[in-house]
């Protein structure tokens, strides 16, 4: 078959006399070849340097970029983290601070309340030492008075002068048994 | 409205004449492609560079050309050759702009051809390639690398008889050739393709009581422009991507 | 390969008879194995492909992560299938318009 279609092919190509549409032309294929080899030659030396020495510097300075985000953010973490921690002391400070100053307070108050304490018992202690002292005064001047009258009275009973001082004794036993049977 | 339109011979729908010059020397429609494919790759990459000054931060044409470097690095020469291949960037990127230029010319309006349907450039590009991957062999493995290529290790030496001519055939014969006809054959194929509807279009509109046909004729004419644009990008992605393959097999034999 | 040997010098022959013009009859049958050539050039490679999309879809679903490596060695095997139907459809090319 082969054969038949080849002889056919070259009597068909004798008969014809065309160009082939499969075969490159010479001039096509001097063309083509000095625009493609300075094509290469451009791309080579000219036009993809830059382009390639561009891609990589971006490339380097997103990468750069990226690390300096990266490194800000560290870097305000531990910012936030030492602010946090100051702040915590702050509180802790301010709490102690207070404490301290409520215990201080309360031991004031204690004290003073204490002062006053003893200060009235000791007014008190005062004044009832003195009430005592008024009132064995006036139980004295009572007793010595009472002792007078009652030895007038008995010498006017008696009709005979009575020594008050003498008597005295009397009238004092029997003002103690008074007050102690009141 | 129109008249009906026969199918166009071959030889006016790929072969372009002469602007100025002749024989050797005549500059066409094609040779002016090329001419394009190298102009408007080293504008650009020169406008993008010259941007940098201004701004770091990619925008508009400096998007467009980084995103295809970073294309040819990530997509075609990482997962082919390596890290170690990227001393190849410059070369498979010429390769993957000027190929993708002289395909995208197809579905461009005045330009409507394929600069790669026609087979100077496919074949420049595959023995360009044929000779890198060998060169890179021998630069990286020495003379021994015919023989790790030849006589892949791991096989049983009786087994060489039949493994030795199919890796010579495959390897060396076959590679630059297979290269150089996909890309052609796909492009002329589209090309080919495109043509037909747009005759076949044409014809129903004049074609009386067909041209109620015409529209559907159009819309497919419309969608295979749209397939023909991937099929322009894919068959340079693959075209690098096989280059890089073929290098990378190169370089690391041991795979 | 004897049976379409036999079809291509049928097609041939009658073309000869029909138009009694040596060249026409030389161009008919040249069209006509031009177009069973890019037909048979296509089947295998329509298989093919089909077959490892398919399979390559399927990796890709089971393991989505390894969806770009998967998607680069398929792109790889279209293109080394693919270049069965693409050189049958230059054969086709030579034998039509050479």
């Amino acid at each position: 078959m082969l054969a038949t279609l080849s002889a056919l092919t070259a009597a068909a190509a004798e008969t014809k006399e065309t160009v082939n549409p499969v075969l490159p032309t010479t001039n096509e294929i001097i063309y083509g070849g000095i625009f493609f080899v300075l094509l290469l030659i451009f791309m080579w030396a000219v036009c993809l340097p830059p382009i390639k020495k561009a891609m990589r510097q971006r490339d380097e300075q997103v990468q750069a970029d990226l690390e300096a985000a990266e490194r800000a953010r560290a870097e305000a973490e531990q910012v936030r983290r030492d602010y946090d921690a100051t702040l915590a002391e702050a509180r802790s400070d301010a709490a102690r601070i207070i404490e301290e100053a409520r215990q201080a307070a309360e031991a004031r108050r204690a004290e003073l309340i204490g002062a006053a304490e003893s200060e009235i018992a000791a007014q008190r202690q005062a004044a009832l030492a003195e009430l005592d002292a008024q009132r064995a005064a006036a139980l004295g001047d009572l007793t010595a008075e009472v002792a007078g009258i009652a030895t007038a009275a008995a010498s006017q009973v008696v009709q005979r002068e009575l020594d008050a001082v003498s008597q005295r004794p009397v009238v004092d036993d029997y003002v103690n048994q008074a007050i102690a049977a009141r | 409205m129109f008249a009906a339109v026969e199918f166009p011979p071959i030889e006016n729908i790929v072969e372009w004449p002469n602007w100025f010059g002749s024989g050797a020397l005549g500059f066409n429609k094609i040779a002016f492609m090329s001419f394009l494919a190298f102009l408007l790759p080293v504008l650009l990459f020169l406008i993008a560079s010259s941007k940098y000054k201004a701004r770091l931060v990619p925008r508009g044409v400096q998007t467009v050309v980084e995103s295809t470097v970073d294309f040819v690095e990530k997509q075609i020469i990482l997962p082919t050759i390596g890290p170690d291949g990227m001393g190849y960037l410059p070369l498979l990127l010429s390769m993957f702009v000027f190929i993708f230029i002289g395909n995208i010319f197809e579905v461009i309006p005045t330009a409507h051809m394929p600069a790669n349907a026609r087979m100077a450039n496919p074949m420049l590009l595959a023995l360009l390639t044929y000779v890198v991957f060998i060169g890179a062999g021998l630069k990286h493995n020495g003379p021994k690398y015919f023989v790790q290529a030849l006589f892949p290790p791991g096989v049983p030496k009786a087994l060489y008889i039949l493994v030795t001519p199919i890796e010579l055939i495959s390897t060396f014969a076959v590679r630059p050739f297979s290269l150089a006809v996909r890309l052609f054959a796909n492009m002329l194929a589209g090309h080919i393709l495109l043509i037909t509807f747009s005759v076949l279009t044409i014809s129903l509109v004049g074609g009386g009581i067909l041209a109620i046909i015409s529209p559907f004729s159009f819309f497919m004419l419309t969608a295979f422009t749209g397939f023909e644009i991937m099929v322009a990008f894919l068959q340079a992605y693959i075209f690098t991507l096989l280059t890089g393959v073929y290098i990378g097999g190169a370089i690391h034999p041991a795979h | 390969m004897s049976t379409l040997s036999h079809i291509v010098h049928t097609v041939a022959q009658q073309a000869g008879e029909a138009t009694a013009d040596a060249d026409a009859a030389k161009n008919t049958a040249a069209a006509s194995g031009a177009g069973m050539a890019y037909g048979l050039a296509a089947i295998g490679p329509g298989i093919g492909i089909g077959y490892l999309v398919g399979q390559a879809v399927q990796a890709m679903a089971r393991q989505p992560e390894s969806a770009g490596q998967v998607q680069t060695t398929m792109f790889l095997g279209i293109a080394f299938t693919e270049a069965l139907a693409l050189i049958g459809f230059v054969v086709f090319i030579l034998l039509k318009f050479v």
